[in-house]
């Protein structure tokens, strides 16, 4: 179990993100996404700081945190592999994509490379049909993806590594 | 006061009534788990579905959670409306196909074997109907479990699946659930809620011992019942029935000019 007292980082970033929207509980989803973003994920201490300064239960705040994919509970990786699994992708050929990521890295869906590098996460559909299978890399785009370019883009940023 | 008709018979309600509240003080028999009294309606068992017809149109509606309005038609018994049930009855008994409960209910309904896949074990005889979570939030204030997750991830539970800290002890989740699959253990020393890893310290007769249920619930109580009072919750009940005797006994011989304290009916 957790002890109720966050980490002095945790609780500056907690505090940094309720203060922003002048701790309106009702603010709590773009709260979270701030946290996230400066954390990476969002911890259990930093959530129960967070519950305890809003004055909401921590099961509210759970529930909402397990309810958006884009918050994640555990540690991601760096980067952020996104693979559209929508129908059109599929048909495109997707399912080979994602397979080849998941043996080069070693990962399965939602998981997160041993390196902390990669975090790969299956998506239902990116908005993009037209230009299928479409793969996102944090904020770059891969379109008409196929099999055997995978490991050109994954070196791309492997190398990256500060 | 407004008029609305329900199965051909017209019927009066008050404003604030839902269409259950009125179907069923006019007699009317409809299935539901998850409508209690204690907690604000939810809508999410669906197996209260009745026709409703308003300016000509007729629609399904659950009917815990759609208010009563003048001139309302509601039909409680149609094949369309039983047709219906059943089908929802069949999701539910997929989701929790050991349930006693839920099994009785759904013969009477004549649905025996869902045509659906049940879950896996870990999910079993849970229909998140959220009547746990809605109680322990709005009814006892504590606020320790939630709904996690969402589409078939969707489960109830205490945060990050720990033990639930802001957990009193007081068995209202299970008393409520409508497939009682809350599991409460009422020890000598402790109340544990294994569903959502909960222990709390049990309360005990300050003159016997028997156990006496959770003690962060009797302080919870007490904080709640008016001066004086407070004792209502120290004694067990056989405690409680001889002090009360005996507090007679002695007013009776005159030994005694009013009864202790002790010994004054509660009200419950």
């Amino acid at each position: 179990m957790t002890t109720d007292t966050a980490t002095p980082d945790l609780s500056t970033a907690v505090e940094a993100a309720v203060e922003a929207y002048a701790g309106d509980p009702g603010f709590l989803i773009p709260m979270l996404q701030d946290l996230q973003a400066d954390l990476g994920y969002v911890p259990a201490e930093a959530a129960r700081h967070m519950a305890d300064l809003l004055h909401v239960p921590l099961s509210q705040l759970y529930s909402v945190a397990t309810f958006y994919k884009s918050l994640s509970l555990v540690p991601r990786g760096k980067h952020l592999i996104t693979v559209c699994l929508g129908t059109v992708c599929y048909l495109k050929g997707a399912k080979e994509v994602a397979a080849r990521i998941e043996s080069q890295l070693e990962v399965g869906p939602r998981m997160t490379t041993k390196d902390g590098l990669f975090t790969f996460e299956p998506v239902n559909c990116l908005g993009m049909c037209g230009l299928a299978p479409v793969m996102v890399i944090d904020d770059d785009h891969f379109t008409e993806v196929r099999p055997g370019q995978v490991p050109d883009i994954l070196a791309r940023y492997s190398g990256k590594e500060n | 006061m407004m008029k609305l008709t329900i199965d051909g018979e017209e019927v009066e309600a008050r404003d604030g009534d839902t269409v259950l509240d009125a179907a069923r003080r006019a007699g009317a028999e409809i299935p539901e788990l998850c409508a209690h009294p204690a907690v604000s309606p939810y809508g999410a068992c669906r197996l209260c579905l009745v026709e409703v017809k308003r300016n000509g149109r007729t629609r399904m509606a659950a009917s815990c959670c759609y208010p009563v309005s003048d001139g309302l038609t509601v039909l409680t018994k149609t094949e369309k409306v039983q047709r219906a049930r059943r089908g929802v009855m069949e999701l539910l008994l997929a989701r929790a196909p050991e349930s006693q409960a839920l099994r009785e209910l759904g013969a009477s309904m004549g649905v025996d074997e869902p045509r659906f896949p049940t879950v896996t074990h870990a999910e079993r005889d849970c229909i998140l109907c959220g009547l746990c979570v809605n109680v322990c939030r709005e009814v006892i204030g504590a606020a320790a479990i939630s709904f996690a997750g969402r589409g078939v991830d969707r489960a109830l539970a205490a945060p990050f699946l720990q033990s639930a800290d802001a957990c009193i002890g007081c068995g209202a989740c299970a008393a409520v659930c409508p497939v009682g699959s809350i599991e409460i253990r009422w020890g000598d020393d402790e109340v544990e809620v294994p569903t959502f890893g909960a222990k709390v310290p049990a309360a005990r007769c300050e003159e016997c011992g028997t156990p006496i249920g959770s003690a962060p619930f009797r302080e919870r109580v007490q904080g709640q019942l008016a001066a004086g009072l407070s004792h209502a919750t120290e004694l067990c009940p056989s405690c409680k029935q001889q002090h009360a005797a005996a507090g007679l006994s002695r007013a009776n011989r005159g030994t005694a000019s009013t009864l202790p304290a002790s010994a004054r009916p509660v009200p419950l």
